[in-house]
């Protein structure tokens, strides 16, 4: 093997990813010639001294850190709960204005309020829906 | 079962069935690396540490997208290095926007790239090692350190990147040509100086 070919080698031999026909062929080449045995050794100190650069410090705390900034469980939290959550409180709501309107009829008369009726919901653990429900729909349900 | 013992492709599927607090192992698994990987990328510990979170939470996000091989390593150091390039082409952006606007204003830039031998204590020949790396075109030094620092084969590495081993081979060797020939050449000059001060 001739040195042109060496140099060219000389990388891969040292990252240990030449095949073992090669690696011994380098090998020979390196006891008996000089100029590549000192190219050899530039690139061997090269590498101990990229090495000597250490890595950072762990911070212990950085797996909490992510664990603490992981996107909340959206999945199970849009398509578990609301199946019956948001039917019971749409539920609550209708029936419960319906009494109200029902009672208040029986106690005043024929006459009924035009004002709308304004229910605030707590939907989630931090989204609070309002829902306003007009009479005129209320009496849609009352025929 | 004991945590160690589990594997990388036992952990996600336990947490894509919904054990979420199960990542954690992973990422106490990998932050040394990656936080290493990209320390050494960008050269700047600070930005690492942020950068890194970010990594991990995209992993996260992307868990359902592992194909489970064995090459979990692969997974996400494809995306370490696909984020860190970006920062780094943002921040070379910023730097570049920021001395234009300097010139224009005629005040010091806003934002310059990270003092190299800063907060940390560093000899004279790492601080060189920093540098030199630094200059290093991205694809050498992107080849050099997952070879180096990170101790990834060549096929590894053409997993993370993509790339053929021929051109792995290239890149690692020029640039550890490279950093030689720059190396000796500081050293050079400054035994040059050292020496022309003692006359
Ligand atoms: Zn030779």
């Amino acid at each position: 093997m001739n040195c042109k070919k060496v140099f060219r080698l000389l990388s891969i031999y040292q990252d240990s990813e030449l095949n073992p026909a090669l690696e011994r062929q380098v090998e020979s080449h390196l006891r008996d010639c000089h100029a590549c045995r000192s190219e050899w050794e530039g690139m061997q100190e090269l590498v101990g001294n990229l090495k000597c650069l250490q890595p950072p410090a762990a911070d212990p705390y950085f797996p909490t850190k992510v664990m603490a900034r992981l996107p909340a469980n959206r999945a199970a939290k849009f398509r578990l709960l609301p199946a019956i959550t948001y039917a019971l409180v749409f539920l609550t709501i209708f029936l419960s204005v319906f009494f109200l309107q029902l009672s208040y009829n029986n106690t005043v008369g024929a006459k009924k309020p035009q004002a709308a009726t304004f229910t605030a919901v707590l939907l989630e653990n931090q989204d609070l829906g309002l829902l306003a429900v007009h009479d005129n729909t209320l009496a849609l349900f009352e025929r | 079962m004991d945590q160690q013992t589990l594997t990388d492709d036992e952990i996600v599927s336990a947490v894509l069935a919904g054990r979420r607090q199960d990542f954690e192992i992973l990422v106490q698994r990998y932050s040394g690396k990656i936080i290493h990987f990209i320390t050494r990328m960008s050269q700047d510990r600070d930005e690492a540490q942020s950068i890194a979170q970010e990594v991990f939470l995209k992993i996260f996000q992307n868990l359902p997208y592992y194909r489970k091989e064995n090459n979990f390593s692969a997974f996400i150091f494809k995306i370490a290095k696909n984020m860190t390039l970006n920062w780094l082409n943002r921040e070379k952006r910023t730097v570049l926007f920021s001395r234009l606007l300097a010139w224009e204003f005629n005040k010091a830039p806003f934002r310059q790239e990270p003092p190299l031998v800063s907060h940390h204590e560093q000899s004279e020949r790492d601080g060189d090692i920093m540098r030199n790396l630094r200059l290093l075109p991205e694809e050498q030094r992107l080849a050099l350190i997952l070879k180096v620092y990170l101790e990834f084969s060549y096929k590894q590495i053409r997993e993370i990147t993509g790339w053929s081993i021929p051109k792995i081979e290239t890149l690692i060797s020029r640039a550890k040509s490279r950093l030689k020939k720059n190396i000796q050449l500081q050293e050079r000059s400054r035994e040059v100086v050292y020496t022309a001060r003692k006359k």
